[in-house]
């Protein structure tokens, strides 16, 4: 029986994600050929390129949402194919993953919202403990007075800011950003790509941040790879890549 | 030439019909694949912890609550209009004092549970499969997926377990409101008291009436909820998905009901052959 123990205890402590020749297919269409890519303890990767290329697909395959067809997916140095449900809950509650939709539980306040994933894991049973967790949270992205408030009464930024509580209220150690400032304008974009930096400082958790956003892209990371039909087409940091002496690389920058 | 053209249509006719019969036994034997997997996981998931209480609470009152109205409504004009309407008859063969009996014996065996099932297909099922239609294509069940919940407990079975129980509840309401509509219709031109009206409706009731009629109700409830359920939990993207699986829990689950009803009239027909 493998436990949350045996689950993080990664053999190579600075690799927390490896992905070897990964491979999906959704009927007949090839999203992901052949892709490679490791992210380091305390490390924030952000994945660029256009819509519908694969991005999300990728990360949906890193949390088992997804199955690949081929490959190999090492999650804290275990392959997430070869977990069983109990073994994927386990280390669900390691990684946090914020949607692009921020994925907000509609019948719910804020606070039930922030409270299921405690109460479902029953990580805490005290409901003094959950309750100054959730506040911890909410004073985290600054949103303490929106407590008992309903998604439907949220903006778009706000509900993005109550994702990434709800997300952090687990303390994950890999955290999964899906598009995070996707359909926000330019200002609330900034707050929450600083928001992500700040996570990464304070938590020390690694990050993979998908995105078409260079701006965020530039704020929030420390290495770069650039998504195209189905293969990692450049890699570096944002400095790197936007100076590349490849055309294709540059103009990119320029397109985005 | 004509002939063989003629030949040729036929020919490309029944291709298309043997490939759309295809099509049709395909989609049916998937869809009976997929639900009959979803039941087994309903069950395996039942007996797993975390038990909501809460969220079963919630649902049952959310249920039972919003149909109230319509259940009462509907049943009090099912109770007058079948009095009204078999009275004439029953005047005829001078068997007036038998309507209470007949029409609670039609009611509380097959007009009362069909009906309010039926009723509760349209408004608990449909409801139940937009719901988790939208929390799927909102992404919700894989926000609660990817947080190590399980979803399937937290809203399949609470819901499935919900309407479980509270069909056979509305049924028995129906049953009551009906009757009342039956005591109103009779006394519209005639006179008969309350006691006199109950005293004739329930003589001819026994518990081979009582008891088939009210298991059935359970398998009525528990087809409502799993069906409303599976539609919903695996809805197609998009908001066109999110109609579609409101809409087919509604057209399967009164399928359904149906195919539940006539099973059950034949056990409990073979049933009361063997104990008589």
């Amino acid at each position: 029986m493998i436990t949350e123990n045996n689950i993080l205890n990664h053999s190579d402590q600075n690799s927390v994600i490896e992905i070897k020749h990964l491979k999906k297919t959704f009927n007949g269409n090839t999203v992901l050929k052949d892709i490679s890519m490791n992210v380091r303890k305390s490390e924030n990767v952000v994945i660029l390129g256009k819509s519908g290329i694969g991005k999300s697909v990728l990360i949906k395959c890193i949390v088992g949402l997804i199955q690949p067809d081929s490959g190999s997916l090492k999650v804290f140095d275990r392959e997430v194919s070869d977990m069983n449900s109990n073994e994927l809950n386990i280390l669900r509650t390691k990684v946090g993953f914020i949607f692009q939709g921020n994925a907000l539980y509609d019948s719910m306040t804020v606070r039930e919202n922030l409270e299921f994933p405690l109460r479902r894991n029953k990580i805490l049973r005290d409901s003094h403990e959950i309750e100054s967790l959730i506040v911890e949270a909410l004073e985290n992205v600054k949103l303490l007075d929106a407590i008992d408030k309903m998604p439907s009464e949220l903006s778009g930024g706000m509900k993005k800011r109550i994702g990434v509580a709800r997300t952090l209220i687990l303390k994950p150690e890999i955290i999964l950003y899906d598009e995070p400032t996707t359909g926000l304008d330019p200002l609330t974009s900034r707050e929450i790509s600083n928001l992500i930096l700040e996570i990464q400082t304070k938590s020390k958790a690694s990050s993979i941040v998908i995105s078409h956003d260079l701006n965020c892209a530039k704020i929030t990371s420390n290495r770069m790879l650039i998504l195209h039909s189905g293969v990692f087409k450049a890699k570096g940091t944002f400095d790197e890549l936007m100076n590349s002496e490849d055309e294709w690389v540059r103009s990119y920058f320029k397109t985005e | 030439m004509k002939l063989n053209i003629k030949k040729i249509f036929r020919k490309q006719n029944n291709q298309i019909q043997h490939s759309a019969d295809n099509i049709w036994l395909d989609t049916f034997l998937l869809e009976l694949g997929g639900l009959s997997r979803f039941t087994v996981q309903f069950f395996r998931e039942l007996f797993r912890p975390p038990y909501e209480h809460k969220e079963f609470l919630r649902q049952a009152n959310k249920i039972g609550l919003s149909t109230l109205p319509l259940i009462g409504i509907t049943a009090f004009i099912m109770g007058l209009v079948l009095t009204l309407q078999s009275k004439p008859v029953m005047a005829e063969f001078g068997a007036e004092s038998w309507l209470p009996g007949m029409v609670s014996v039609s009611i509380v065996r097959e007009i009362g549970p069909v009906i309010t099932a039926l009723i509760c297909a349209g408004k608990i099922g449909s409801g139940i499969g937009a719901e988790l239609g939208s929390m799927r294509v909102t992404e919700q069940i894989d926000a609660m997926e990817v947080s190590g919940t399980n979803p399937m407990n937290y809203l399949v079975v609470t819901r499935v377990l919900a309407t479980t129980f509270m069909i056979p509840i509305l049924v028995f309401y129906a049953d009551i409101i009906s009757f009342y509509g039956s005591y109103v219709a009779i006394n519209l031109h005639d006179f008969m008291s309350l006691r006199l009206f109950m005293n004739l409706a329930f003589d001819p009731l026994h518990y081979f009436d009582l008891i088939p009629a009210t298991v059935k109700t359970f398998f009525f409830g528990f087809a409502i909820g799993l069906i409303g359920c599976y539609k919903g939990y695996y809805s197609e993207m998009g908001t066109e998905g999110v109609g579609k699986a409101a809409n087919s829990a509604v057209v399967i689950s009164s399928l359904v009901i149906f195919i539940i009803d006539l099973i059950a009239v034949q056990l409990a027909d073979l049933s009361s052959i063997f104990f008589n």
